[in-house]
């Protein structure tokens, strides 16, 4: 009992972090029909960010995190998208996807190559403490990890739903069309969802890297798990993407323990299998046609 | 007699070679429900496009009182007191009717720091609520608009059309894949709209009995050019109309 808690909670908690990149996966694919394949890398590069700022510049953690936020939105935001999405986009979903490939790529090689290819250790954004809960040992950067993104993912949902702007950029991700001719700015809408993307993707960067540390190669796996969680959860929702996020999590952790370490990776793949083949618009997604 | 609400003058579309309007004029006065009729390929929904904003004019220019909509943008045009409704559904289907609602009437209030940190509803709820008790939606308020019937979204699109107080709305094929009990209804609800609010409508529509019926003048198109004008009666008894429909 005591050793399954303690793999639900690691399990959820990574499995937020997880959620947190598949919900800005599904914000990109809602708002400009992006499929990012370089997700995984804009989780990774943040943390070296942070590092900058605090090797190099001499900054502590959290200014340090906030100087890594605005290099994300600038960057990971505002440059991605004027830079490759809007060139790309008119030519079909197919050259954007092989586009974020090779911007993922190049982001890999070029923190290898500038950083260096060993991990870096990064400083604990919570104190590392672990407490025993019911017989198992739960720490405080889980419950901390699991905390932050929940609160991250709920901000955003309220802010999606209970503010103007946000009901702007569903409008705006629904129905380009007629939102501009009801007076919504789209294209704004459509750079705020960058924007967005960005910010959490700094979140995750900072909540994971503690864990896996910074090296050049986390968005590998990160990236491939995110789009797992996306296309698990269903891709047209954000709650999807969160509900995704945290089974792939679980699922991963449990068949650690249970099944295979070795085959760890495998089981979500099996689980991605399932959703296609049995449920394709995922377990909360709703079907959608799209004319081509 | 009062000013024109629309002034149509003498507008041309040429696609290449193709003349799709030609030399178009005519006059739109308050509180009026105009029909704009003709068979398919006489340039109705070119016209339509042009007074919209969507298409430019090869020639001639549109007027909302008084006004040219010269260069006016789409979204522009809901400032100067135009509605409109779409041929196609133009629901956002996974937002609640209310919200559909209230955000076709939002982008009229308001500033950015409101629009991040106001009203959620940015002060719309009740008029939205209004509006969506007169085309009697309302136990459907907070249902995804997406999941309704293609004539229950009709007139969700025709609420919508109402939220930002228009002086008149342009309504493209309204009756188009709506089953003959939510049309009446349709058409009794708008022609109350008219009567108690003084609303003016330019209706595009290939249903005839329903043209018929709402519209108080209509105006026939043939070929790119006007070729009749005048009462539902006068336009049934039109020896050219008759012909341009059965091809004679």
């Amino acid at each position: 009992m005591a050793e399954l808690i303690q793999i639900l909670v690691s399990g959820l908690a990574a499995g937020s972090i997880y959620a947190l990149a598949a919900v800005g996966f599904t914000l990109l694919w809602q708002a400009s029909q992006t499929i990012n394949f370089a997700q995984g890398e804009f989780v990774m590069l943040p943390a070296f960010f942070v590092l900058v700022g605090m090797n190099f510049l001499g900054l502590a953690l959290w200014p340090a995190v906030f100087f890594a936020l605005i290099l994300s939105l600038l960057i990971l935001g505002l440059a991605f998208k004027k830079l490759i999405v809007e060139p790309m986009l008119p030519h079909g979903t197919l050259p954007l996807v092989i586009a974020t490939i090779a911007l993922g790529l190049l982001m890999k090689e070029s923190v290898k190559e500038f950083y260096g290819a060993t991990a870096q250790p990064f400083p604990a954004v919570f104190p590392q403490k672990v407490y025993n809960v019911l017989g198992a040992s739960v720490s405080v950067q889980d419950i901390g990890n699991l905390l932050v993104s929940m609160l991250a993912i709920l901000g955003l949902q309220l802010f999606l739903s209970r503010t103007r702007t946000g009901r702007c950029m569903q409008a705006s991700a629904q129905n380009p069309q007629v939102a501009e001719i009801l007076g919504v700015d789209v294209k704004k809408m459509v750079l705020y969802t960058f924007l967005i993307n960005a910010a959490l993707a700094t979140i995750a960067s900072v909540l994971i890297s503690p864990v896996y540390l910074a090296k050049f190669s986390n968005g590998e796996t990160l990236g491939l798990v995110a789009f797992i969680a996306a296309i698990v959860g269903g891709f047209n929702q954000i709650r999807g993407a969160l509900v995704g996020g945290l089974l792939i999590g679980v699922i991963d952790n449990l068949s650690a323990v249970y099944i295979s370490a070795q085959y760890r990776s495998a089981v979500p793949m099996l689980l991605l299998i399932a959703i296609i083949l049995f449920r394709p618009q995922g377990l909360l997604g709703t079907p959608e046609g799209r004319s081509v | 007699m009062s000013a024109p609400i629309l002034s149509v003058r003498n507008i041309s579309k040429r696609f290449g070679g193709i003349r799709a309007v030609n030399d178009v004029s005519f006059d739109v006065r308050k509180g009026e429900i105009l029909g704009l009729i003709g068979p398919n390929g006489s340039g109705k929904s070119t016209l339509f496009n042009c007074i919209l904003g969507q298409l430019k004019p090869t020639e001639g220019h549109c007027e909302i009182n008084g006004k040219s909509t010269d260069g006016v943008r789409p979204a522009e045009l809901s400032l100067m007191g135009v509605g409109r409704t779409f041929q196609q559904l133009s629901v956002f289907p996974k937002m609640t009717v209310l919200d559909n609602v209230i955000l076709s009437g939002q982008e009229h209030e308001g500033s950015m720091f409101s629009r991040l940190m106001g009203a959620g509803d940015a002060g719309l709820t009740r008029k939205a609520e209004q509006l969506i008790e007169f085309f009697r939606l309302t136990p459907y308020r907070d249902t995804e608009a997406g999941s309704l019937s293609y004539g229950q979204q009709k007139l969700v699109d025709a609420a919508m059309a109402f939220m930002a107080g228009p002086g008149i709305v342009l309504l493209d094929e309204p009756a188009g894949g709506v089953n003959l009990t939510m049309l009446a209804h349709l058409k009794e609800r708008l022609q109350t709209y008219n009567r108690e609010h003084g609303v003016t409508f330019v209706v595009i529509e290939h249903n005839m009995e329903f043209v018929m019926s709402l519209c108080t003048r209509i105006i026939v198109l043939a070929q790119g050019e006007i070729i009749a004008e005048g009462s539902p009666e006068e336009i049934r008894a039109n020896q050219m109309v008759i012909d341009a429909y059965l091809g004679g």
